[in-house]
């Protein structure tokens, strides 16, 4: 960039308030001074952030924060949940009550620009699809042509599933009901022969059938609910640390490191697998932690996989199969930048 | 399981000959990291025990179901995750019939492609000696049926002594165990038989080594 015009486009920065780092935005001192991460969750999503019958939270988002406190403090337990709700979640983050958001938020274009927050990456691609009963024949969702279906009001599934209809050019019956309690029994009772919410929830939604086993969940996806942890636009190292401990765990599922193989990788002479462990390189002095967080943070929650599917997948009682989370070279779109 | 028994087991299958020697060979130097092949589930082999003979898995993360997978394989082809303890039916349009399978320490000695080449239903089983070592109480030979732990059906794959079966044992699916390739419930490898012809492809993939 020209001189001229760097200075000039250094002008407008100040202006905008945009400069290189803006001050007062040190929430990784701040988090390393006070010694606990305070990660705001939800107020209670089976698989996601729950507490378990021990009072302790526990779940997919909850891993996330972990992995954090980990990384940047050495403990994992080192974490203050601040349960919100999805109305005060953004502003208790804008308002500095917690350093990161780590609660089943899908990332969209306004949420990052109006309300000056970042997503530091997605931690799983749910969307919506679609739960039939007693049609076993059924392989797609443009074979549902003509059928009954039932969704939430007031929800933007409603809105979708009619556009995916008339997209396909297939008859829609639509049912819409109050609540997704009321949706699940209308299933049940043969009032619908399908339902739609996202994916995830969907696998929640079946635990409820009289026989869950009777229910087939398609694997179309016919929108975007990418989920990942969210900090404030205004402190660009803190958002790299978040980002990146996102990309070490799914950099470690694909190098085969695991929480039960974390030491076999410090003796790894592969170069990919000593720089994630810090045996080689400064990538973690770089983030400002040291050059063992990554591992550190793989030892206390797992890899990536594994996270998945304690809280999740196969292990739970969820049982979301891996799908469009599965790493890209294993049948999904899972894709982490490289730790070099 | 040492090399010596290794051979020992191959001369057990002479019939496949010389090419399988060469197979296997090649399939030693991509043998996936002890902690890969972790036993999960302790199980001996229980021949004689019958199942309910046709078990279908029909609820949980094993259970066979429609998945989201993406693929540059043609339709039809076999894929198995290892780590994951899943085969997928590679079906086209991002979408596998996936199934949940047990892995055997066998299951974890070999990755790359191969094809079916046989099919058998309730096929008999003779116990490689390495496993009598381990097991003295095993018989020699068992012809196939219900009590079998080859199970209902059987895909052998190559030349290779590997194959993807049936088991009297279908709580161990989703675990890795003591011994077999790749175990299906009863029921489920008669639907994948049927699904399946001679000359399909079968890729197997372990997670990457350390």
């Amino acid at each position: 960039m020209p001189n001229a015009l760097r200075a000039g486009f250094l002008a407008i920065a100040a202006i905008l308030g945009l400069g290189p780092l803006a001050a007062g935005a040190q929430t990784l001192a701040a988090v390393k001074a006070r010694g606990t991460l305070n990660c705001g969750v939800s107020q209670g999503l089976a698989g996601f952030s729950d507490r378990n019958a021990q009072g302790a939270w526990a779940g997919f988002d909850v891993d996330f924060c972990k992995a954090v406190a980990a990384a940047v403090l050495g403990d994992p337990t080192k974490v203050a949940y601040v349960p919100l709700s999805a109305t005060e979640r953004f502003e208790a983050l804008r308002a500095g009550r917690i350093d990161v958001l780590s609660r089943n938020s899908t990332w969209t274009l306004e949420r990052e620009v109006a309300l000056g927050l970042m997503f530091a990456g997605i931690t799983f691609h749910d969307g919506q699809g679609f739960m039939v009963l007693r049609r076993p024949n059924v392989t797609s969702a443009l074979e549902l042509d003509g059928v009954t279906v039932c969704v939430q009001a007031g929800t933007t599934s409603a809105d979708n599933v009619a556009d995916y209809f008339r997209a396909n050019s297939m008859k829609l019956q639509l049912v819409t009901l109050p609540t997704a309690a009321d949706v699940v029994q209308a299933l049940d009772g043969g009032r619908c022969d399908a339902m739609t919410t996202d994916q995830s929830g969907l696998y929640a939604e079946r635990l409820k059938l009289a026989r869950p086993g009777e229910a087939v969940i398609l694997p179309d996806v016919i929108s975007k609910e990418p989920l990942g942890p969210v900090t404030r636009a205004d402190d660009l190292q803190w958002f790299n640390v978040v980002k990146w401990v996102n990309f070490a765990l799914v950099n470690a599922e694909e190098l085969g490191i695991s929480a039960s193989t974390a030491d076999e990788a410090m003796r790894s002479a592969k170069p990919d697998v000593r720089r994630f462990v810090g045996a080689e390189g400064d990538l973690g002095v770089k983030l400002g932690l040291d050059a063992a967080f990554a591992i550190r943070a793989v030892r206390a929650v797992g890899n990536y996989a594994e996270v998945y599917e304690r809280n999740v997948g196969a292990r739970s009682r969820l049982g979301i199969p891996r799908g469009l989370n599965q790493l890209w070279s294993m049948g999904g779109i899972l894709y982490a930048p490289p730790m070099r | 399981m040492n090399r010596s028994s290794f051979i020992r087991r191959l001369s057990l299958v002479a019939a496949a000959g010389f090419a399988s020697l060469f197979a296997t060979s090649a399939a030693l130097a991509q043998a996936a990291p002890p902690a890969a092949m972790r036993e999960t589930m302790a199980i001996g082999d229980e021949p004689g025990r019958v199942s309910t003979e046709e078990v279908i898995i029909r609820e949980g993360a094993f259970a066979r179901q429609l998945v989201f997978f993406r693929s540059t394989e043609p339709v039809g082809t076999l894929v198995i995750h290892t780590s994951e303890r899943f085969l997928y039916l590679v079906l086209g349009n991002n979408r596998a019939l996936r199934y949940g399978i047990g892995v055997g320490r066998e299951g974890f000695t070999w990755s790359g492609l191969v094809r079916v080449s046989r099919k058998a239903e309730w096929p008999d089983w003779t116990p490689p000696p390495e496993m009598i070592e381990r097991q003295p109480y095993l018989p020699r030979f068992m012809a196939g049926g219900p009590g079998n732990p080859m199970g209902s059906r059987a895909l052998y794959l190559g030349s290779t002594i590997y194959r993807i079966h049936g088991t009297n044992q279908p709580e161990t699916i989703g675990h890795a165990v003591s011994s077999g390739c790749f175990r299906l419930a009863n029921g489920d490898v008669i639907d994948l038989y049927s699904r399946v012809q001679t000359g399909t492809k079968v890729v197997i993939r372990h997670a990457a080594t350390l």
